[in-house]
């Protein structure tokens, strides 16, 4: 079976991508600026200067004072996304006026985010039908948290689409050459998006190097074998030098002639001359390990030169960046009326997340897919399993391990458990392929039970993912744009999930449900208190005009004359400051969806 | 028959995902059932005023449904937070319970085991679209003869050195009490463990010194009942100092300990009291997050 799509598949899938970039551009207007959201506009914007600034005076911007200024700002992210934001609304805001300037920012996101549907089209259509594929493309988006986090312009869902990307070239480089290099590029511009992209090459190279195992004859083993001694080797000189030196000294003391550059140049060097060697004498392994090496060589390469704050400093600035995501503080979260704050968080907080914010007619297939996946996986491992449920292979494990591998990183008790499920977006689109191909078989055994025609069939197939997907999508239409407040079915929906005691909403967007009423009920030059939204998000709703611009932010209820306060468990006190400062605990209006408080406005009482 | 069988198995998935997704359209359709109109609140609010008396005040149930805010009379407070099914509500012989029981995943076993207990319904039950409002006697009121936080201007503070050391008096300033060492007093809403109080807000002082409260006139009481607690996220962090609070009275002595990194109110309650000062001193060697919540109260029996 070939893994290139048919050409009808490739319309579908641009398609896909279409219309979900359509869909996107024409829902971001009511979608609130998040905490986060603002920072990346305000960087975007910064870094478009630098880039102006490339253009018209190249020696000053390249020097390493102009950066260090130009990109400080925001450096807990590389750049790619934040490039494509600020060239973005550089472009269609500022320079043709077509565009809001929040809308101007985020049309990459949309772009990129689209690409998920299409790329799951691509692979699912390829692995099983055209239906399969279609339906688990279109499941994805019709989840309410998911179609949320495609809107904004962060990193989210970028890495998602971009980790989806980076698997699905792997997938088919292993059988076209000519798509190892695009695995590494696609490596290198996930890398740029986000830091998750850094456990792609964990999550890869086993299946790259058994594959080539597999595949080696003699002499390509010996080869491949030698590529892991000198892997073996430069990791056993590191952990000497880190030894020697320790690790602070092991970043401070790294120069371009250094020991430590000498063994990293030595294993670049080295793994390159083997991997043309394996060329030379096994073509068949090469193929199947070639995906890796051109992540190893073009991926960094792309991060490293994308990112101009690392140039001058790489060594100590990328130390810089791992550290501060490795050791990143812990928000306060609400699991069960347990306000979590620091580990050892719950093992089963990611899976229970994730089962009571996905609508339950998709939460079903992928838990069916996810099931049917492992036990065909372990049917490699033991046969009788494979005898009863039919043997897994490379696809299946690769499919498997990039559904469960963000869950299970984010599922470590000591990892931070805030952000809803938006830190393992990177499994989602991989169990929405598992349902596609769920939904696929039942709709084939559905025609085989009824005996139905292949027009019947197709017909039937249209009708029940139609009905499959409708419950999601009205779930999705009824809680948008207010995203991060979103519960399926099993958690009661929104209601229920408030009286389960979860997290009621995060990032501070839900804001914009008050806005209107704040705007029509303010007397010019009030001070207004918009609890939980940063300086930045409040001069972005007013330059997009979604605030008067004749109010003023307040720094707490003290000096406010009106105060928005966004429910939080953890935030109680904060409301309650707003009784005591404006003497009064009676509302004046305020966010409540289906009936659970989000935003609470008040208004200082006339003196 | 087996053919039946075979079939049936072979569409079993298929039938799966329709059940599964009419069962979730089924949800999402009937949902809006169980949320009240603006009508509904307004019908509840008019059978309020029209039937308040002093001291009555309204749970919610579930505990988050504040939308009803909005529409309560103001006179009437309205008690909401999580955790509020274990709140004695003692200053308050009627409670009026706001129920929505259509909601989904109501904590009815909750509201069974911690509000019910000493309540007994006052009255019939009315119902208001999904709204149930059913007054109830409270069996755990007791009659509020004096309370700190309406006597802060009758307070005499000083913050007391370690070792015996002069006690150094704190002023009357406005609302505030302010002392040296950065102490104060003043009476304030907080939140502690969720729970919106409105108590003396102390910060004592640290370092080994005390924080004296006294109170010259106090009257003759049923007990006295000490509660305090560290207030919102400064409560949980771990590795604080205690705070310790020491109440003198005609009754005894009553010691209560806050203990470092724990949430919550803790409570102390003495025997009958007969009329004279009160001293409460409140010590904490914490010279960071001393934000301390207190709620001092003379008990009669009860309304």
């Amino acid at each position: 079976m070939s893994r290139a799509p048919t050409p009808v598949d490739r319309r579908i899938a641009l398609g896909l991508w279409l219309a979900t970039f359509v869909v996107l551009w024409a829902t971001e207007r009511a979608v609130g600026f998040t905490r986060d959201e603002s920072v990346y506009f305000a960087a975007a914007e910064q870094f478009s200067r630098w880039w102006s600034l490339l253009l018209h005076r190249p020696a000053t911007a390249l020097s390493d004072s102009v950066i260090t200024q130009a990109f400080d700002f925001n450096h807990e992210h590389p750049m790619l996304m934040k490039s494509l934001f600020g060239w973005s609304q550089a472009l269609l805001h500022q320079t043709l006026g077509w565009v809001r300037p929040a809308a101007g920012f985020r049309v990459p996101a949309f772009a990129v985010a689209a690409l998920i549907p299409a790329l799951i089209h691509l692979w699912g259509s390829a692995l099983w039908t055209r239906r399969a594929g279609l339906f688990a493309a279109l499941s994805f988006f019709v989840v309410p948290r998911q179609f949320f986090h495609a809107h904004l312009s962060c990193f989210d869902m970028p890495v998602a689409a971009m980790w989806l990307l980076v698997v699905y070239l792997f997938w088919r480089a292993e059988e076209d050459l000519r798509f190892a290099p695009w695995t590494g590029v696609a490596l290198g511009l996930a890398l740029a998006t986000k830091h998750n992209a850094f456990f792609l090459p964990v999550v890869l190279t086993p299946f790259g190097v058994l594959a080539a195992w597999r595949a080696a004859g003699e002499e390509g083993r010996r080869v491949i074998l030698r590529m892991g001694q000198v892997a073996v080797a430069f990791l056993g000189y590191l952990a000497l030098l880190l030894v020697v030196k320790g690790r602070p000294e092991l970043v401070q003391s790294w120069q371009p002639l250094s020991p430590q550059t000498f063994g990293a140049v030595a294993l670049v060097a080295g793994l390159i001359a083997l991997s043309l060697q394996l060329r030379r004498r096994d073509g068949t392994a090469f193929v199947r390990l070639a995906p890796l090496v051109a992540m190893g060589l073009i991926g960094p390469l792309i991060f490293f030169v994308h990112w101009p704050w690392l140039w001058y400093h790489p060594v100590d600035r990328l130390a810089w960046y791992f550290e501060f995501h490795a050791t990143h503080v812990h928000y306060a979260w609400t699991y069960f009326n347990d306000v979590l704050r620091a580990p050892p968080f719950p093992l089963a907080y990611v899976f229970v997340v994730t089962a009571l914010t996905l609508p339950v007619s998709l939460l079903l297939p992928m838990t069916a897919g996810l099931l049917r996946s492992g036990v065909r996986c372990l049917g490699d491992l033991v046969p009788a399993v494979a005898r009863r449920f039919g043997p897994g292979g490379q696809t299946e494990w690769l499919l498997l391990v990039n559904a469960l591998f963000s869950i299970l990183l984010i599922s470590h008790p000591e990892v931070p458990h805030f952000g809803g499920v938006k830190h393992w977006l990177p499994s989602m689109p991989f169990l929405a392929l598992l349902a596609g191909r769920e939904f696929d078989r039942a709709v084939d055994g559905l025609a085989s039970a009824l005996r139905l025609t292949a027009r019947r069939g197709t017909v039937a197939g249209v009708v029940m993912g139609a009905l499959v997907l409708l419950p999601a999508f009205t779930l999705t239409v009824h809680v948008h744009p207010y995203g991060t407040s979103a519960y399926g079915e099993l958690a009661g929906g929104i209601p229920g999930a408030a009286s389960l005691g979860l997290q009621r909403q995060f990032w501070s967007n839900n804001v914009t449900g008050v806005l209107p009423w704040i705007d029509a009920n303010s007397r010019p030059g009030a001070r207004v208190w918009l609890h939980e939204v940063n300086g930045l998000s409040f001069r972005d709703y007013q330059r997009n005009d979604m605030l008067r611009k004749d109010v003023f932010p307040a720094g707490g209820p003290e000096d406010a004359d009106l105060a928005a306060v966004q429910y939080h468990q953890e935030f109680r006190e904060q409301e309650v400051q707003v009784w005591q400062a404006f003497g009064t605990w009676v509302p004046s209006t305020g966010l409540y969806l289906d009936e659970t408080p989000q935003v609470i406005v008040y208004r200082r009482p006339a003196p | 028959m087996n053919e039946t069988a075979h079939r049936l198995r072979t569409a079993a998935p298929a039938l799966a995902l329709v059940i599964v997704a009419l069962l979730g359209l089924g949800f999402q359709l009937q949902l809006p059932r169980a949320f009240p109109t603006d009508a509904d609140y307004r019908a509840v609010a008019g059978a309020l005023a029209a039937a308040r008396a002093p001291g009555d005040v309204v749970l919610l149930h579930p505990w988050w449904t504040e939308r009803a805010r909005l529409f309560v009379p103001p006179e009437i407070p309205v008690v909401g937070y999580l955790g509020d099914t274990r709140d004695d509500l003692l200053a308050h012989p009627r409670i009026w319970v706001l129920a929505n029981e259509r909601l989904p995943r109501t904590p009815d076993a909750d509201f069974r085991r911690n509000f019910l207990p000493d309540r007994t319904p006052a009255g019939p039950s009315q119902q208001f679209g999904p709204l149930t409002l059913t007054p109830y006697r409270n069996g755990r009121a007791r009659r509020v003869i004096l309370s700190a936080v309406d006597a802060l201007d009758r307070l005499e503070v000083s913050v007391e050195g370690p070792g015996g050391a002069p006690a150094q008096p704190c002023q009357h300033n406005g609302a505030r009490v302010q002392c040296p060492f950065d102490a104060t007093v003043n009476v304030a809403w907080h939140e502690v463990l969720y729970q919106p109080v409105r108590c003396l807000f102390v910060i004592p002082p640290g370092g080994g010194r005390t924080l004296s409260l006294r109170l010259p006139d106090a009257p003759a009481a049923d007990g006295l009942l000490l509660e305090a607690g560290i207030i919102w996220e400064h409560a949980w962090l771990p590795g604080r100092a205690d705070v310790q609070l020491q109440l003198e009275s005609p009754a005894g002595n009553l010691h209560l300990r806050i203990p470092g990194g724990h949430e919550g109110l803790f409570r102390g309650e003495t025997p009958s009291v007969a009329a004279g000062p009160w001293t409460l001193r409140v010590t904490t060697a914490n010279t960071q997050d001393r934000l301390v919540c207190i709620r001092l109260r003379a008990l009669g029996g009860p309304p």
